[in-house]
């Protein structure tokens, strides 16, 4: 029974890459932010395997904040600048197909992995540790593929929030940092969004329109 | 006490801006605030300086804290931000005038700039490296934001572009900080991300993690200096922001990036990590200037120019933080000062520029010398300055970092005064090129330049001048205190 916790979370790895790697390919705007608080709750689901595991608290905290922010707010946020937009595929793909993108991303992993076992493994207590902050590492990696292979803004900005989760999953594997900070970083990344969405909305409208929106207070109560 | 010297008045102001009576709605009274803001931080921090033993902790886990190199680099920021914020009060009301920028977004603009003196000081006195990245990530957001104020398509690209580039390399940066702790807790027990804790245990910390920490760290804190291959935002972000604020862009955000580095290098200098460490800033260093040098060439827009020519002094810094002698991290850091200063000269000058002739290329500027005789001193004396002419600071510090770098290479040596005499004769045929052109057919009515956007141009040349021929002792004194400080 002690196992069960990590082959869920090994289970729960090979899920995160799936969404990677749809993400990678999905055209349609509305089901990639819908993957994205997939991958997010993935991640939320992790966190509490890892809870179960451990019992260090800060998990749980992690976990319903991952929820609350990646799930709900940031998803929410981008669907309404999606509306704004009138885009609903980005279908560019620039330097790389996305078939080419996958593989690329698979050799990610693999390099990571390799590069990583000679350095990491005297940090991690566990072999699921290790493979926890492989898959952060190349879930950063992964995302920074999609910033570079696709052109629309707007899926860039998904491209980074992928990143950042990747940095989040090589944090909960790799130390546990005070939960003040954990609380801030959230923080900064929706504010982080947000204006990066709004900057991009700016790129598709009128200067007049996009000032309104940069304004902080007229954005929230539009509409 | 002393921390909320530094919170209170932008705090205030913050909560002032959603008023709409009277004076919230008067730009010259925002302006007025922004003005006192900088005061403020000024004398506070000449006060902490003078009068305060340092370093001082603030909270149980100390996560800020006011120490010599935080204080000076609040110093110099303070020093920027005091005649910026002169500056902007004619600035902006020529730009109103022109319609650059929409009224409306006033208060959003000084708003950000605020908060922007607000998080770069705080950057600067985090104690904890995750905090300073939070802040540094903070700065990234609000000088976006104060690009894309303009009304202009291509500001929204280059803000873009900057918030892109920076925090995704910030995001690599995070993972080093992650490991960083990782790294402390396996060494300690406890994990620690102070930089004064990180200091004192510095000797414990195995080498080969911590070169793979310092490398992911390195990326993030390098792309907030503009170093190559991570320095592609900076020049759009420079050269489309309002001149303002790209003068606080290149003289106080870069500093950050350059600080974080420092602070790194004074750990990894205790460590036996040193040597790879050492050989790759100087490796980015020299590649930096080389990529800067050869992009000055050909430069068109003024305002590109001097923003390459800050990548090149980056990457000088970098060089000189690579040295890690105590000599070289001396002149780094008065480098820091002098740079600071003339870079704001040279971006206040080619704002006056900017309204006289509606463009910042040379082939526009006809007559520079006769409509702008400020504007144009400001310019030479600028560009004489940056590159390093005797009577000026920089001169000093760039020599003292070539003997240091000559003491370790020779080969190295000249190639660097190789690319430093390119950027010479890049600024000189700018020079020539720009106050040379006179007009064919009807002169073009001068631009009458307000007093408060002179007079910070007036006051930088005198500080310039002065610092050049004089080194005041208390200067010395601290910069001195700062390397002691560090452990060299």
């Amino acid at each position: 029974m002690i196992f069960v916790p990590y082959d869920l979370i090994r289970v729960l790895f090979v899920l995160v890459l799936c969404t990677a790697a749809l993400m990678i390919t999905q055209r349609s705007l509305s089901s990639l932010f819908s993957i994205y608080a997939a991958q997010s709750l993935l991640l939320a689901f992790i966190a509490l395997a890892l809870l179960w595991k451990t019992g260090i608290e800060n998990l749980a905290f992690m976990a319903g904040l991952t929820i609350l922010s990646k799930v709900i707010v940031i998803p929410y946020v981008l669907n309404k600048i999606q509306k704004d937009i009138y885009t609903k595929r980005d279908l560019e793909f620039s330097y790389l197909s996305p078939v080419s993108s996958i593989l690329i991303s698979a050799a990610l992993v693999f390099v990571v992995y390799k590069s990583f076992s000679t350095f990491l493994v005297d940090l991690s207590r566990d072999k699921v540790f290790f493979l926890g902050a492989v898959m952060g590492v190349s879930l950063v990696l992964i995302g920074m593929l999609i910033i570079f292979s696709r052109k629309q803004m707007i899926t860039k900005i998904v491209g980074y929030l992928t990143m950042e989760n990747g940095v989040l999953l090589f944090s909960m594997f790799i130390a546990e940092l005070p939960f003040i900070i954990e609380v801030l970083i959230i923080l900064d990344l929706i504010i982080l969004t947000l204006i990066s969405a709004i900057l991009a909305f700016g790129l598709d409208s009128s200067m007049k329109e996009f000032h309104r929106k940069l304004n902080p207070f007229t954005f929230w109560f539009k509409k | 006490m002393l921390l909320l010297a530094y919170l209170i008045p932008g705090l205030i102001i913050l909560a002032l801006l959603p008023l709409r009576r009277y004076p919230l709605r008067s730009r010259s009274f925002l302006n007025l605030l922004t003005i006192a803001h900088a005061a403020i931080y000024l004398a506070v921090t000449f006060f902490i300086l003078l009068n305060v033993s340092l370093p001082r902790y603030f909270f149980n886990e100390r996560y800020l804290f006011i120490d010599l190199l935080g204080a000076y680099e609040v110093l110099i920021a303070s020093i920027v931000f005091l005649l910026a914020a002169l500056y902007a009060r004619g600035y902006i009301q020529s730009l109103l005038r022109t319609r650059e920028i929409d009224g409306r977004n006033l208060k959003l603009f000084y708003g950000s700039l605020n908060m922007l003196f607000m998080v770069i000081a705080l950057a600067f006195y985090a104690n904890n490296l995750a905090l300073f990245w939070i802040f540094l990530e903070l700065t990234t957001i609000l000088s976006a934001v104060l690009i894309v104020t303009l009304n202009a398509k291509e500001n929204i690209l280059a803000a873009l572009k900057y918030v892109f580039i920076a925090s995704t390399a910030m995001l690599f940066s995070f993972i080093g900080i992650i490991l960083m702790f990782a790294i402390t807790q396996q060494a300690l027990g406890a994990g620690t991300l102070n930089w004064s804790e990180l200091m004192v245990q510095a000797k414990t910390l195995p080498a080969s993690l911590f070169i793979l920490a310092f490398m992911f760290m390195f990326t993030g804190f390098a792309a907030k200096a503009g170093i190559v291959p991570f320095h592609t935002w900076l020049p759009p972000a420079h050269a489309k922001a309002p001149s303002v604020i790209s003068a606080l862009l290149s003289a106080v955000l870069l500093n950050t990036g350059i600080y974080g580095i420092l602070r790194l290098y004074a750990i990894a200098h205790r460590t036996s990590a040193i040597r790879p460490i050492s050989f790759m800033l100087i490796a980015f260093g020299v590649v930096s200037m080389g990529v800067a040098a050869f992009s000055m060439l050909s430069r068109e827009n003024i305002k590109k120019l001097v923003a390459f020519s800050s990548i090149e002094h980056m990457g000088l810094l970098v060089i000189g933080v690579g040295l890690g002698t105590p000599v070289a991290l001396f002149w780094v850091l008065f480098h820091t000062l002098g740079h600071a200063l003339i870079k704001s000269l040279l971006f206040f000058s080619a704002g006056i520029v900017h309204h006289q002739f509606a463009s910042n290329k040379y082939y526009d500027m006809k007559n520079m010398l006769t409509l702008q005789p400020v504007a144009s001193t400001g310019i030479i004396v600028g560009g004489a300055a940056i590159i390093g002419t005797p009577l000026f600071p920089l001169f000093f510090s760039k020599l003292f970092i070539l003997v240091q770098l000559g003491e370790l290479s020779m080969p190295l040596l000249f190639l660097v005064l190789l690319l430093l005499l390119i950027v010479a004769a890049a600024f000189a045929v700018f020079l020539v090129r720009a106050c040379c052109r006179g007009g064919e057919g009807e002169p073009t009515p001068p631009y009458r330049v307000p007093w408060t956007m002179k007079a910070p141009i007036i006051s930088l040349l005198v500080l310039i001048v002065m610092l050049g021929v004089f080194f005041p002792q208390p200067l010395n004194v601290l910069l001195n205190n700062i390397v002691a400080g560090l452990g060299f």
